[in-house]
């Protein structure tokens, strides 16, 4: 029906010509119809892509079937690219020097005996390449899966919006973002080409800049956008360098082969995976493209901007900073396998930092008291658990870091989303301690949110459970097959502490669900009339959510149909990510399953049994672990620390060079400037007028002059 | 020839010039009248350049990039009888490093004029005629083909600027004009001999008779590197010589650090159709000059000098950013913004390769497009508040939702926000940076060049938190006003909009299409960076280019060897045969 390229470009062109429209008319013609392009574009949007997730599905099968000999021997995995335009190109922008095709083969002989260069290396190490970037869009099996994540969940949280904003003076503003991120995620996650992935990347940090200080009036919604987007900003410091490196090294910024050069993650070197380059640089590409995925993704220690960014209005809070931008940067690492898998150092400490950021957010979760925040660490610990599987270094674990991502976004969503229903209901209060026993006057949201809740606690067949449980087993079956191996006590140590964190999320979750649902009614005087159930329009999205909560894992888990699916995908599909693949059928999954669905249930009994009653030994708890609550409660001191060590210091060096400029640096010029004056008033003496005084100062020349020459 | 279109094009504001002094009328009419005739000729200019633009780009597709082509030999201006040997010419001409400079002097000018509209009560007569000089003279700049003509138009430009700032600007206007002209005419001073004496190197090694100002001949005759001499007395290069002198004047121009401290206050204390102007073309004189002068013409001493330039200029960047945190004064903190993008620009010229080079070039029109926006609306604030204290100002979106809307958008392309012009040239100038100090930095210079290279993408992070904190204050949170006397604040008027609207669609048209513009500045650009790249290479004393991988161990080895044997054997031969034994080793 429609050729894949069309699909390709219409995807994230519908969301953008709404945002134009919308930008262009909102204010005076839509205005409170201002959500109609949004909805038209999204929803269109979102069709698109399930098409193009069938399409891809329906090629790379037909790829597989087909050409069993010929083609399987030269494709690797399914893609298809298309150019817009060419954006910019540098031509021969890197000398022939210095391009990896003679790294490539520096690095393969030392590996193989002499005589074996790959003919490749040859014919482009002789040439200079040229620095070309593209608009490129492309379609993968991963691609496919985040386009439909993306456009699904913001279809839902449009609607939603329609009726949480309503009375908004910036209705229309709040739709030409929601347009505008919405275009820049999709296009995001279709680029094909570092530069316009980095591009997006930061596009994507813009309306979220936008959106967090959607109401700028508020002074912590205006800090809040500014953090977010200078936190951002250092993480993509580390991204810029990391790319540039990627630049140095290989020569292209593609990810896919064209004529010029062979791409970073393209068909050539996927086909030969002993062309990466190894060693030092390996790890530093890595780890630099970590740091950018670490301030996307809210990872320690770049986490701080996630728990502001809750100033946000909540479907933002729901869309953006739950679903889907923050998974920015496990899409990235895990479109970047190939790069990871060369570095075993570089995935050790992406492991590291997704088991730190999960406990450390675990850990903030237990005592905050306004449940937007608590849902905010819990998804900064949600996305821990995504880079604790990308960091387990093999395929199923990093399959499962993107099962998680799919699977959460349903269920972050929903909770969210369930969260501004209260808000809205509670006339904008969010602090738990305010509101209580909502569960008879909002029944759907009541229940929708009782199923969020378990899908994030991973009870058994809820969603979370199998994309939790995947990790999980993931890391059980690292752990064994590397029971002799130098790290092995790493993964031990990870596989306990993720069992624990598991065991703490489900504490918190259901902590925040008995505060906020449970107990005595208690209604915060700002709520008015206003606190009963919210509209259909926010309701329905709610139940939609929950069904989906209820499904997506089973559904894609039976017969492992989402991995099979997505390690369709090239970066995935090549030879050393197979090999990583375990020899067996998992063998101790249910074990894991069972221990880990224990451990959820034992979270939840004692969040029951804490909080359900009286609560009097909550206060008793927090009082004999004085200390631990403080340290929780106010997030281990990480903001005043960063305040201390970075922010104030930067402050009090650009004093100090400002003093410097004035004092010293523009006090030097004007004296310098001063010179030619205090040279012409030392001579101006000199300068009398009086003419006995110059015929004096004539004779007197004069004779100098012959006693010169005669001497 | 497409000469007589840009003669035209500097002719029109010239011809305004001229029509606001001499038409008679009472000073009241005089002075309204004089803006319509200087936005007239403002406008009439940009068409005029954008077909003369058009014209330029077919007739260098037609003619092949032969300039002489299409801009003809020019008139002989100086001893036209053909014995004399001097060679000074009336030529004109763009090409692709003056050509987008060329436009964007067109289009600020009337960002210019309309800001004016409102402010400059106060002889405005005189005030447009001198804007619309400045005009001509900066179209001379960058059209000149001949370094007399280019000296006479660069200094000229001074001319207006200085009564521009000393009779229309803020309280401390005299001293700040002061303070200006004689600050850059000191180093301008320099410049001039450094050209002549380019001049006369070139007049000894062409051997033709011929003493040619022509820049083109020179660039030829120059670049095909005449051999070096050492300067009596000094003991130095003479090419670094030159160099130094020319930097002299284009450092201050720039300003690179630490020569910047005449522009905060120029701009500060300037009108702000001055700030608008000096922000957007005329530092862009500076970085040109490099452009067009030093590396063409002596890149054996650009390459020596680069280190130093480098870290001048990321010195700038880190500090100038640093300076703008500190600012109270939004005027004074976007002056300081831009000694750090100018730095960027600089490092994108000196980092000698084809991306960098490229990016520098196209950086100088970013930042004359968003550093002049950002002039034009802080000029506009003031108009309404009368301060620009960021204490005074708060929550202002409230007030003016549409001028704080133009903040946030300028702010956003001179911070190097995707999709928008400034990234498009500072992500080429960084990864050429970048590639200078990993792929083909000179040993001794590998780790500063790479410390180079991290401090200046960490400049980025600093200038979004200057841009974006300034931003909230004025604009976010609870709205903050100072005292107003009976005045109601209004949003940007038509023609507020229309100063900054043109400035907007080229910034996006930049940021998405940069190509269109790298590839008419790629044809003059790359092999200027070809040729000071070749001479880096030709200057390391082995063949040795850091590469980070294992080609270096060899490399090394060879070195280790080398200075080893120069100390133990003392005898080149032993050692030659020492490194054939590491090469056959490996």
């Amino acid at each position: 029906m429609f050729k894949i390229e069309t699909l390709m470009v219409l995807i994230p062109g519908l969301p953008l010509l709404s945002a134009i429209i919308t930008a262009a008319l909102g204010k005076w013609l839509l205005r409170s119809r201002s959500h109609w392009p949004a909805v038209l574009a999204v929803g269109g949007a979102c069709l698109l892509s399930v098409l193009l997730l069938f399409q891809v599905r329906r090629e790379a099968a037909a790829l597989h079937e087909a050409g069993d000999a010929q083609a399987a021997a030269h494709a690797v995995g399914y893609e298809k690219t298309y150019t817009v335009w060419t954006w910019a190109v540098v031509s021969r922008a890197l000398p022939a020097r210095a391009t990896f095709g003679q790294q490539a083969s520096e690095t393969s002989h030392s590996a193989d005996p002499p005589g074996t260069t790959v003919p490749e290396d040859s014919s482009t190490s002789a040439d200079a390449r040229s620095l070309e970037i593209g608009i490129t869009l492309r379609a993968d099996p991963l691609t496919a899966v985040m386009l439909v994540t993306v456009t699904l969940i913001s279809l839902l949280v449009v609607i939603y919006s329609i009726g949480y904003m309503h009375d908004d003076v910036g209705y229309w503003r709040f739709f030409t973002y929601v347009s505008l991120f919405v275009f820049s995620m999709t296009m995001l996650v279709s680029a094909s080409n570092f530069a316009l992935l980095y591009v997006f990347w930061e596009a994507v940090g813009l309306c979220s800049y936008l959106l967090i200080g959607f109401w700028f009036t508020r002074p912590a919604a205006a800090a809040a956008g500014m953090k977010a987007f200078l936190v951002n900003r250092v993480g993509d410091f580390g991204f810029a360098l990391g790319l540039f490196l990627l630049w140095t090294t290989y020569g292209t910024l593609n990810f896919h082969d064209t004529a010029a050069a062979p791409g970073i993650l393209g068909q050539t070197l996927l086909a030969d995976p002993s062309q990466y380059a190894g060693g030092w640089v390996a790890t530093a590409i890595c780890l630099l493209l970590l740091l950018g995925a670490c301030g996307k993704s809210a990872q320690f220690p770049l986490h701080v901007w996630l728990p502001d960014a809750m100033e946000g209005p909540t479907p933002v809070s729901a869309l953006i900073h739950a679903a889907t931008m923050v998974t920015a940067g496990v899409y990235m690492v895990t479109r970047c396998t190939p790069l990871y898998l060369v570095s075993a150092d570089a995935q050790q400490v992406v492991l590291l930092v997704g088991m730190i950021t999960a406990l450390l957010a675990a850990a903030i979760a237990l005592t905050q008291t306004d449940l937007k925040r608590v849902l905010a660490y819990s998804t900064i610990s949600q996305l821990g658990y995504m880079f604790i599987g990308l960091g387990v270094g093999t395929l199923p674990g990093i399959v499962a870091g993107m099962f998680h991502l799919f699977t959460h976004a349903f269920f972050k969503a929903l909770l969210f989303l369930g969260a501004g229903s209260v808000m809205h209901a509670m006339g904008g209060v969010i602090d738990m301690r305010r509101f209580g026993g909502l569960r008879r006057r909002m029944p759907v949201t009541h229940w929708t949110f009782l199923i969020g809740a378990l899908a994030l606690a991973a009870v058994a067949p809820f969603a979370g459970f199998w994309s939790k449980d995947a990790i999980v087993a993931a890391i059980s079956q690292r752990v064994q097959d590397d029971h002799h191996g130098a790290s092995v006590a790493l993964y031990q140590w990870v596989f306990w502490g993720s069992l624990f964190t598991a065991g703490l999320t489900a504490f918190y979750t259901f902590r925040a669900f008995f505060l906020t649902f449970y107990g005595e009614e208690q209604i915060p005087e700002e709520a008015g009339h206003h606190a009963h159930e919210s509209p259909p329009v926010m309701t329905w999205p709610l139940i939609v959510l929950a069904a989906a909560s209820v499904f997506v894992g089973w559904c894609f888990q039976r017969g492992q149909r989402f991995d099979h699916f997505l390690m369709q995908t090239p970066s995935l599909a090549f030879s050393s990510a197979q090999a990583t693949l375990p020899a067996g059928e998992h063998g101790g999954h249910g074990n894991v399953a069972v221990v880990s669905t224990l451990v959820a249930l034992i979270g939840i009994g004692l969040a029951a049994y804490l909080y359900l009653g009286d609560r009097w030994e909550v206060a008793w708890i927090a009082r004999r672990l004085r200390w631990l609550y403080t340290i929780s409660y106010r997030r281990f001191f990480i903001d005043p620390i960063y305040m201390a060590l970075f922010v104030w210091p930067l402050r009090g060096l650009a004093a100090f060079s400002y003093w410097l400029d004035r004092q010293c640096i523009d006090r030097l010029v004007d004296w310098v400037g001063r010179v030619p004056l205090a040279i012409g008033a030392s001579v101006r003496a000199l300068q009398s007028g009086l003419l006995p005084f110059y015929a004096m100062a004539m004779v007197f020349g004069l004779l100098v002059l012959i006693g010169i020459l005669v001497r | 020839m497409n000469v007589n279109l840009i003669l035209a094009t500097t002719a029109v504001p010239l011809l305004a010039a001229l029509a606001i002094w001499l038409l008679p009328g009472a000073t009241g009419t005089a002075d309204r009248r004089a803006r319509w005739i200087a936005l007239a000729g403002s406008v009439l200019a940009l068409l005029l350049a954008v077909a003369a633009t058009v014209r330029h780009d077919r007739l260098v597709a037609l003619h092949d990039g032969d300039f002489s082509a299409v801009y003809g030999q020019g008139l002989r201006w100086l001893a036209a009888d053909d014995s004399s040997g001097i060679d000074i010419r009336f030529s004109l001409g763009l090409d692709g490093l003056s050509l987008w400079l060329f436009d964007l002097t067109a289009l600020l000018m009337i960002t210019a004029v309309l800001v004016s509209w409102e402010a400059i009560r106060d002889r405005a007569a005189a005030f447009y005629a001198l804007l619309m000089l400045l005009e001509s003279g900066l179209f001379g700049v960058f059209m000149a083909r001949d370094i007399v003509l280019f000296y006479i138009f660069f200094e000229f430009t001074l001319i207006p600027l200085f009564f521009l700032i000393g009779i229309w600007g803020h309280e401390k206007r005299q001293y700040a004009a002061v303070k200006f002209f004689l600050y850059t005419f000191a180093g301008s001073v320099l410049t001039f001999l450094g050209l002549l004496a380019l001049v006369v190197w070139n007049y000894f090694h062409a051997g033709n008779g011929v003493l040619t100002f022509s820049i083109p001949d020179l660039q030829a005759g120059l670049a095909a590197q005449p051999v070096d001499m050492k300067v009596p007395l000094l003991n130095v290069d003479l090419g670094l010589l030159i160099f130094l002198a020319l930097f002299a004047g284009f450092a201050i121009k720039v300003p690179l650090f630490p020569l910047h401290t005449w522009l905060p206050l120029a701009h500060v204390e300037a009108p702000t159709a001055g700030s608008v102007v000096l922000a957007g073309v005329l530092l862009k004189i500076g970085t040109y000059g490099f452009l067009r002068f030093s590396l063409p013409m002596l890149p054996e001493a650009s390459a020596q000098c680069m280190p130093w330039i480098l870290g001048l200029s990321v010195a700038g960047i880190v500090y100038g950013a640093l300076v703008a945190l500190a600012q109270g004064d939004i005027k004074r903190l976007i002056a300081y913004s831009s000694v750090s993008h100018l730095g960027f620009c600089m490092i994108g010229l000196f980092a000698f390769n084809r991306a960098a080079v490229e990016g520098g070039t196209l950086q100088m029109i970013n930042h004359g497009l968003s550093t002049g926006g950002l002039f034009a609306l802080v000029g506009m604030l003031y108009e309404r508040y009368h301060t620009r204290e960021i204490r005074q100002l708060g929550g202002l979106a409230t007030r003016t939702p549409w001028l704080a809307a133009m903040m946030v958008v300028f702010a956003l392309s001179s911070l190097g926000l995707p999709g928008l012009n400034g990234f498009a040239g500072e992500f080429l100038l960084l990864l050429g940076m970048f590639q200078r100090a990993w792929t083909a930095a000179p040993p001794e210079w590998e780790m500063l060049f790479k410390t180079l290279a991290i401090l200046s993408v960490f400049g980025v992070v600093l200038g979004a938190w200057y841009l974006l904190w300034m931003v909230r204050r004025v604009f976010f949170g609870p709205l903050v006003e100072p005292e107003q006397h009976g005045q109601t604040i209004r949003d940007l008027s038509l023609r507020e909009i229309a100063a900054l609207a043109p400035l907007v669609v080229v910034m996006f048209w930049i940021g998405l299409f940069p190509n269109f513009f790298l590839a008419r500045i790629a044809p003059q650009s790359d092999p200027i960076a070809d040729r000071v790249a070749e001479v880096i290479e030709r200057r390391l004393p082995q063949a040795e280019v850091s590469t980070a991988t294992a080609t270096r161990s060899l490399d090394t080895r060879i070195a280790i060897i080398r200075s080893a044997g120069q100390t133990v054997l003392g005898e080149s031969q032993d050692v030659f045969l020492l490194e054939n034994e590491a090469r056959r080793d490996h």
